[in-house]
């Protein structure tokens, strides 16, 4: 019996573990990488591991090129003092290193999604007797709008991917090309979206997303049905880089033991 | 004018929580995960206190415990959820559907409230930010108007700023490793919005871990946050930022935090937690005992020891 679960359990490994994979490999060796919990950590805990051992950490907390040594379950925990360069406080991490201009990469979440990018992470419909309310910005604001490029990771589905975002907590490219200069952002964008279908780039003349690379053993139409605008979809578009035996190694047993993030 | 009231300062938490945050206060407290004062947040539960307007950067069980208790009137702040573990679920029967009580949120980011704070501790009406722009965080207001303003730079650099209003408290909480009797306190490890949120508040409830000779803080004064003349009172409160963690005394009380978030899931399940953990506590000490010794020796935090400085001249 060929279904679904049966082909993706046939894989050496979890969707979960190649978005972690595919999160480290958007860090370059040397970057300052601005990294919230979840999965973003352990890409960029991953990355420092494997091929970008010089990347800087920095979390909102106040921690600057954290070293853990376990998973941290949240973005104050104390495994990521011991061991770091500087520890301050949320005005410093923000205002001097990111604001500034300082921090070339940041991971954001989102439960809704539009072509240009644009996030919430707020509320799903109406804003004032909402169906969900979600936590709000948090950082995600300040590091979408700050950063010199964000990477934004979340799962995937015609709910999720929609034309028109409930309300907009964190700006991508807002209404297309201009639209981040005409209301004043100092730079950045979204660089890339990662979800648990495929890895999605964005246009640098219209701003919008295209699909870059379909996660093994997924088809492109299953995805265009799991987006609720027309997806644009790379001319050279291929099934993403399966993990390395490194890679899956490095997550398993130094970056997520436990399966905290990754599932168990 | 340093209070000259030093002896009064150090009292029971329940003193404490009575005398300084009365019902519809403006009560801060701390963010980002990092020594959260929820000794205090527990005995506001206890003492029922009614239409506070919560303020933070960051949170997390706390204020969706004050809002499950029905304390809370309003929030001014960026984020509500419990992290890893899943959404806030007190926060979204509060808003979703007006239980215990209907709230209003206003809504800035992490960053944005932080400069609200920094715009009150320098007693300023409001800072810049160059996040903001363009969002929703913009452009909806809950209860203040106007909630933020884009200003063009006068200076002439076409740079433009969201400006955000000074957000003062009656009362900032903050829980620290230590102070002396006056109340000079010191942190360690990430400090979170503690500096700012501090300041912000007109009066200064300060909860530490432990009470040391004034000695040990002028041996170290790089370490210290806030003056004591600044501090208006302390309680001492071991294990007071249970279930999180404080720096070099206890870690995170994960399967604490776990069982909250499981049981918090239905209406029923949260009152049956907070009768279990809240009113059926009678203290903090209480709280302590049925935690159980095991338990917080499991969680007190092994020493990694700092280097020492010269600081002689």
């Amino acid at each position: 019996m060929a279904t679904e679960a049966t082909a993706a359990a046939a894989l050496p490994y979890k969707r979960t573990e190649l978005m972690a994979i595919c999160a480290a490999r958007e860090i370059r060796d040397g970057e300052i990488a601005f990294i919230g919990t979840g999965l973003p950590m352990l890409g960029g805990m991953l990355a420092k591991h494997t091929h970008a051992p010089n990347c800087i950490m920095i979390f909102e907390s106040g921690v600057v090129d954290a070293r853990p040594k376990r998973t941290p379950l949240s973005i104050g925990d104390g495994c990521l003092v011991p061991g770091s360069v500087m520890l301050c406080g949320l005005t410093e991490v923000f205002g001097l290193l990111m604001q500034a201009g300082h921090v070339d990469v940041g991971y954001i979440g989102g439960a809704q999604i539009d072509k240009f990018g644009n996030l919430n992470t707020t509320v799903i419909g109406d804003y004032r007797s909402p169906k969900v309310r979600l936590p709000g910005s948090g950082g995600a604001n300040d590091i979408g709008s700050l950063a010199k490029r964000t990477i934004i990771m979340m799962k995937q589905d015609r709910l999720k991917f929609v034309q028109k975002i409930d309300y907009v907590t964190t700006p991508g490219y807002l209404d297309g090309p201009g639209g981040r200069e005409r209301v004043g952002l100092p730079r950045g964008g979204p660089a890339c979206v990662i979800s648990d279908m495929g890895v999605y780039r964005f246009d640098p003349q219209t701003k919008e997303m295209f699909l870059e690379t379909f996660h093994p053993g997924l088809a492109v139409d299953e995805i265009r049905k799991n987006v609720s605008w027309d997806l644009v979809v790379s001319p050279k578009v291929r099934a993403t880089k399966p993990p390395t035996k490194r890679e899956l190694q490095v997550l398993r047993t130094r970056c997520d033991p436990e399966g905290i993030f990754l599932g168990t | 004018m340093a209070d000259s009231d030093v002896a009064g300062k150090l009292m029971p938490l329940a003193e404490a929580v009575k005398k300084f945050i009365p019902d519809g206060c403006r009560l801060r407290s701390g963010g980002i995960a990092v020594r959260k004062p929820f000794a205090v947040i527990y005995e506001v539960m206890r003492q029922r206190k009614r239409d506070l307007t919560f303020l933070m950067s960051g949170w997390t069980e706390d204020a969706d415990w004050l809002i499950g208790a029905g304390c809370v009137d309003r929030l001014e702040g960026s984020y509500l959820g419990l992290e890893a573990l899943g959404l806030a679920q007190c926060y979204r029967r509060a808003v979703e559907k007006g239980v215990p009580r209907r709230i209003l949120i206003e809504e800035y980011s992490n960053f944005g409230m932080t400069m609200r704070f920094m715009a009150a501790g320098m007693g300023l009406p409001f800072m810049p930010v160059k996040s903001q722009l363009g969002s929703d965080l913009l452009a909806v207001e809950a209860f203040r108007h106007p909630k933020a303003q884009v200003l063009e730079d006068p200076f002439g650099s076409g740079e433009k700023v969201a400006l955000l209003p000074a957000c003062p408290a009656d009362v900032a909480l903050l829980h620290a490793q230590r102070c002396d009797e006056d109340g000079n306190a010191q942190v360690w490890g990430q400090l979170g919005d503690d500096l700012w949120g501090t300041y912000a508040g007109k009066r200064v409830l300060l909860t530490v871990e432990e009470v040391v000779p004034t000695r040990v803080i002028r041996h170290d004064p790089n370490r210290t946050i806030v003056p004591g003349f600044r501090v208006d009172a302390i309680v001492r409160t071991p294990f007071g930022g249970h279930p999180y963690q404080v720096q070099g005394y206890y870690d995170t009380d994960r399967a604490f935090r776990r069982d909250y978030a499981a049981r918090s899931a239905t209406l029923e399940g949260w009152q049956s937690w907070a009768d279990e953990w809240v009113y059926g506590v009678e203290g903090h000490e209480e709280y302590l005992k049925k935690l159980g010794e095991e338990r917080l020796a499991k969680l007190r935090a092994k020493p990694v020891m700092s280097g020492r400085v010269n600081y002689g001249y």
